[in-house]
C-alpha cells in the first residue's frame, strides 16, 4: 500500500507501507514529543486504536521538498516498560515489531526533557536495550538553559553511542536536524545502529531480579550523566510559586473547584450557542432542501434522514472541542497532574484515580466528551473502569425527559413544610441516584472484571509550560476528526434506521402514521416485556426512539400523542402523559432514565474508545438491566 | 525542628518516607513492596541509594517529594512502604 493509498484509507486498520522506513517516537509524557511529532508530520497523520484496546495509534508521513521520507508512529508516553500499563506493554510490542499491521521500526527517535535529564535516561536505557538504531533528542533546550542547567550533547553521544540532537519544541529548532537524520536513515548511510558497550552489558542485565536490573541501569545513567558534565537546571521559582497556591491546603481545593466549574460550565452553558447555531443551520439548509426538490421519498430520506442524521452528529463538536480545549491547556502547562492530586483521595476510594475527575464531571453535561477525556487516565483498567460509570453522571439529556415527567406528576409543593420544593427533591434525587450507580459499580468492577493488582499512584509533576498553540490546534484538528469520522458514522447509521422504521409500511398517500409504522409495531410487540413497569407499547416507541438520544422521547411522545410540537414544557403534553400513564409508572420512568444507556452516541464513543463492541455492549446491557428492574422496582414499591 | 528524626532507634532503617519532614534530603534504603509494585518506583528513579526530599504536602496529606530533579507526588501508603535514612549534612538548621 503506497503512502498515497493511505488517505482514502480513514476508516481501515493503519498499516505502515513498506517502501518507506518506519521511525517510531518514543519518550516519557510531557516531554513534547507529541508536540514534536505534530510538527514533524503536520496534518498528514492518521489516527486508529491498536486493537481491541483503549490504546491509539497515530501512524503520521515526514516529509521533505513533497517526498515522504518515512512513516512516523507516535508511541504512548511510558516511563518504562515494566508492563504494568497497556501503554507500556503496547509500545513495547511496537518495538520489538509484535504488533500487527506495523512491521518492526527501522529506528526509535527517543524524545526526553532535558530538564529531567538524570531522571529520563532511565527510559533511554531501556529502550536502547531493544537494540534499535536510536536518535536521542533533548528537548525542552531553551527551558534547561534559562534555569541555569547545560549538557555536553557530545560527550553524551559518545557515551550512549547513538547521536544526540537538540531540540526546542516550541520553536521548532532542532526538527531539521530529525529529519536530516531520517533522510540518511532512508539512504541507508552512515546511521549507526549499535548502541555503546555499556548499554550492550545492561541488556543482559534485563534477566536479573527487578531491583537489580534498575540498579545496573542507574549505574549506566549515573556515569553517562557525570561524563557528559550534565548541570541540572535551578528548580522553577515560578513552579515552585505556582504549587505553593495550587496545592495549598485551602487554596488548592479551591482553585481546583473553581478551573473544574468553568470547563463545567463551558460545556454545559457556553456550547449552548454554538450547538443550537449548528441545528438552525441544519434545520434551515434542510428546509431550503424540502423546498427545492420534489416531494416524494427521496426528499424525505434526504431531509428527514440523513441530513438531520447528520446534524445530530455535528451537534456534538462543540462541547468536545471546548472540552479538549481545555484539556489541551490543563495538560500542556502541567495543571492537570496536580488536579489528579487533589482529585485522587476521593477518586481513590470509590475505586478509581485522581485523573478520573475530569471524565466524570464532564460526564454532567455530555458522555460523549466525557468518555473521550478518559484517554488522559494512564493505566487503562481506571480507564475503562471511569469510562464504565461516566455515563451514569446525570447528563443534559436526560433533563428534558425528567422536566417533563417531574412536571406531569409531581406537585409543585413545599416538601415537608421546609423550603425544598418537592419537584427540586426530586430532582436532585435523580442526581444522586447516578452518583450512587456509578459509585457502586466503580467498586464492584475494580472488586471483579477490572481487579487490577494494588498499583502504585505515581504523578509526576512536570514544570509549568506555557502550551503552544500549535499543538494545541493540531490537537483539536484530530480529536474532531476522529469524532466525525468513528462515533460520527455509528449515531448516523442508528438515526438513519430509525427513519427507516417510521417510513414502513407506507401507505398510498406516504408515510404511516406512527403507530402503523414499522416502529410502532416494534412498540407493540415489546409491550409485554415492559408490561410489569407500567409501559404501554407508545412508551415502548419512546424507549426505542431515545436510543438515539434521550430526549428524542419527549417529541416521540408528542407525535404519539397527535401533537405538533411538544417539548417538555408542553402542558398538553403533561396532561396527556397523567392520562395515560400511572404515577408508580412514571417514577419507574425515571428511574430507567436514570439508569438506562438510551444513547446511541456514547456506546458509539466507548466502542471506539475501548478498541470493540465487547465493553459497548456489556455496558448497554448492564445499565439496560439496571433501568429496568430499577423502574420494576420503582412500578412496584409507589 | 532539629535534625532529629522522629524514629525512636537509633539505627534509621526503620525511617518511613512518610514521616520524613519537607525539606529534608534522605537516601532511600528499600522499598517494603512487592516487585510489581515497586517496578513503577524504580522506573521512576526510586533506587537504594537515590535522594529523596519531600518538598511539600498536597492538601490531603499526601507527599510530594524531589527525585533526582523530578518532583513526584505519592500516595501516604506508598510513602510508607519507603524506607529511608538521614543523611547526616542535613540543609541548614
Amino acid at each position: 500500500m503506497s503512502p498515497t493509498d493511505e488517505t482514502e484509507h480513514l476508516g481501515q486498520v493503519l498499516e505502515s507501507s513498506e517502501d518507506v522506513p518506519l521511525i517510531a517516537l518514543a519518550g516519557a509524557p510531557n516531554s513534547g514529543k507529541t508536540t514534536l511529532f505534530n510538527r514533524l508530520t503536520g496534518l498528514r497523520q492518521k489516527v486508529a486504536n491498536y486493537p481491541g484496546v483503549t490504546v491509539e495509534k497515530h501512524i503520521g508521513e515526514l516529509r521533505s521538498d513533497d517526498q515522504v521520507l518515512a512513516d512516523l508512529v507516535d508511541l504512548p508516553g511510558i516511563h518504562g516498560f515494566a508492563a504494568r500499563t497497556l501503554d507500556e506493554k503496547v509500545t513495547k510490542d511496537v518495538l520489538e515489531g509484535r504488533v500487527d499491521g506495523i512491521k518492526k521500526p527501522d529506528a526509535v527517535v527517543i524524545v526526553i526533557d532535558s530538564t529531567r535529564l538524570e531522571n529520563q535516561l532511565m527510559l533511554v536505557e531501556q529502550v536502547l536495550e531493544l537494540n534499535l538504531p536510536a536518535l536521542l533528542v533533548l528537548n525542552m533546550a531553551d527551558e534547561l538553559k534559562g534555569r541555569g542547567g547545560s549538557v555536553n550533547a557530545n560527550a553524551l553521544s559518545e557515551k550512549l553511542g547513538i547521536e544526540v540532537i537538540w531540540t526546542n519544541g516550541r520553536t521548532g529548532e532542532g526538527t531539521g536536524a530529525i529529519i536530516e537524520y531520517v533522510a540518511r536513515l532512508k539512504d541507508n548511510d552512515s546511521v549507526p545502529s549499535e548502541v555503546s558497550g555499556e548499554i550492550k552489558t545492561s541488556i543482559n542485565s534485563q534477566k536479573l531480579p527487578v531491583l537489580e536490573s534498575f540498579s545496573k541501569r542507574k549505574e549506566v545513567v549515573k556515569e553517562a550523566v557525570s561524563d557528559a558534565e550534565f548541570i541540572p537546571p535551578e528548580p522553577s521559582a515560578v513552579s515552585g510559586f505556582l504549587d505553593s497556591l495550587v496545592l495549598h491546603k485551602i487554596w488548592g481545593p479551591m482553585i481546583f473547584f473553581a478551573v473544574v466549574v468553568f470547563v463545567f460550565q463551558s460545556i454545559f452553558t457556553w456550547a449552548v450557542p454554538l450547538m443550537d447555531g449548528i441545528e438552525l443551520l441544519i434545520e434551515t439548509s434542510g428546509i431550503w432542501m424540502s423546498e427545492i426538490l420534489p416531494d416524494n421519498w427521496l426528499k424525505s430520506l434526504l431531509v428527514d434522514g440523513i441530513w438531520a442524521g447528520v446534524g445530530s452528529v455535528v451537534v456534538f463538536l462543540p462541547q468536545i472541542l471546548i472540552l479538549f480545549l481545555f484539556i489541551g491547556i490543563l495538560e500542556d502547562s502541567g495543571y492537570m497532574a496536580r488536579a489528579a492530586v487533589i482529585a485522587d483521595r476521593v477518586m481513590y476510594r470509590i475505586g478509581l484515580q485522581g485523573k478520573a475527575f475530569l471524565p466524570l464531571l464532564s460526564g454532567y453535561a455530555c458522555a460523549v466528551p466525557a468518555i473521550l477525556s478518559a484517554r488522559t487516565i494512564e493505566d487503562d483498567r481506571d480507564r475503562m473502569a471511569t469510562i464504565f460509570v461516566t455515563p451514569f453522571m446525570t447528563c443534559s439529556a436526560r433533563l428534558p425527559v425528567y422536566v417533563l415527567l417531574i412536571a406531569a406528576f409531581i406537585p409543585n409543593e413545599p416538601f415537608m413544610g421546609t423550603f425544598l420544593n418537592k419537584r427540586a427533591g426530586v430532582l436532585i434525587l435523580l442526581y444522586a441516584l447516578g452518583v450512587a450507580a456509578a459509585i457502586m459499580t466503580a467498586f464492584i468492577l475494580k472488586r471483579t472484571l477490572l481487579k487490577a493488582e494494588p498499583s502504585t499512584f505515581l504523578m509526576e509533576l512536570p514544570p509549568y509550560r506555557l502550551p503552544s498553540l500549535q499543538s494545541l490546534g493540531l490537537r483539536l484538528l484530530d480529536r474532531g476528526k476522529i469524532f466525525l469520522l468513528r462515533v460520527g458514522k455509528i449515531i448516523f447509521t442508528v438515526t438513519i434506521v430509525l427513519w427507516i422504521l417510521t417510513q414502513f409500511p407506507r401507505t398510498e398517500l406516504g408515510p404511516p402514521e406512527i403507530e402503523q409504522s414499522a416502529l410502532g409495531q416494534i412498540g407493540h410487540v415489546i409491550e409485554p416485556v415492559i408490561e410489569p413497569l407500567g409501559f404501554d407499547w407508545r412508551i415502548g416507541i419512546g424507549l426505542i426512539t431515545s436510543l438515539a438520544a434521550r430526549e428524542v422521547i419527549v417529541g416521540t411522545l408528542g407525535t404519539i400523542y397527535g401533537m405538533e410540537s411538544a417539548d417538555e414544557e408542553s402542558l398538553d403534553l403533561q396532561s396527556a402523559l397523567q392520562e395515560s400513564v400511572s404515577f408508580p409508572a412514571a417514577i419507574g420512568l425515571l428511574v430507567f432514565f436514570a439508569f438506562a444507556l438510551q444513547c446511541m452516541a456514547t456506546v458509539a464513543t466507548v466502542k471506539r474508545e475501548t478498541g470493540g463492541w465487547k465493553w459497548a455492549s456489556f455496558q448497554f446491557l448492564y445499565m439496560l438491566a439496571l433501568g429496568y428492574f430499577g423502574a420494576l422496582l420503582a412500578f412496584n414499591v409507589f | 525542628m532539629g535534625s532529629e528524626m522522629k524514629t525512636v532507634k537509633d539505627n534509621s532503617t526503620d525511617l518511613r518516607l512518610s514521616h520524613v519532614q519537607l525539606d529534608q534530603e534522605v537516601e532511600l534504603v528499600s522499598i517494603d513492596l512487592p516487585d510489581n509494585q515497586a517496578e513503577p518506583l524504580f522506573e521512576r528513579g526510586f533506587l537504594p541509594g537515590c535522594r529523596i526530599c519531600p518538598v511539600r504536602s498536597s492538601p490531603s496529606g499526601d507527599p510530594i517529594v524531589d527525585v533526582d530533579g523530578s518532583q513526584m507526588a505519592l500516595r501516604r501508603e506508598t510513602a510508607d512502604c519507603l524506607c529511608v535514612k538521614a543523611l547526616r549534612d542535613l540543609k541548614g538548621k
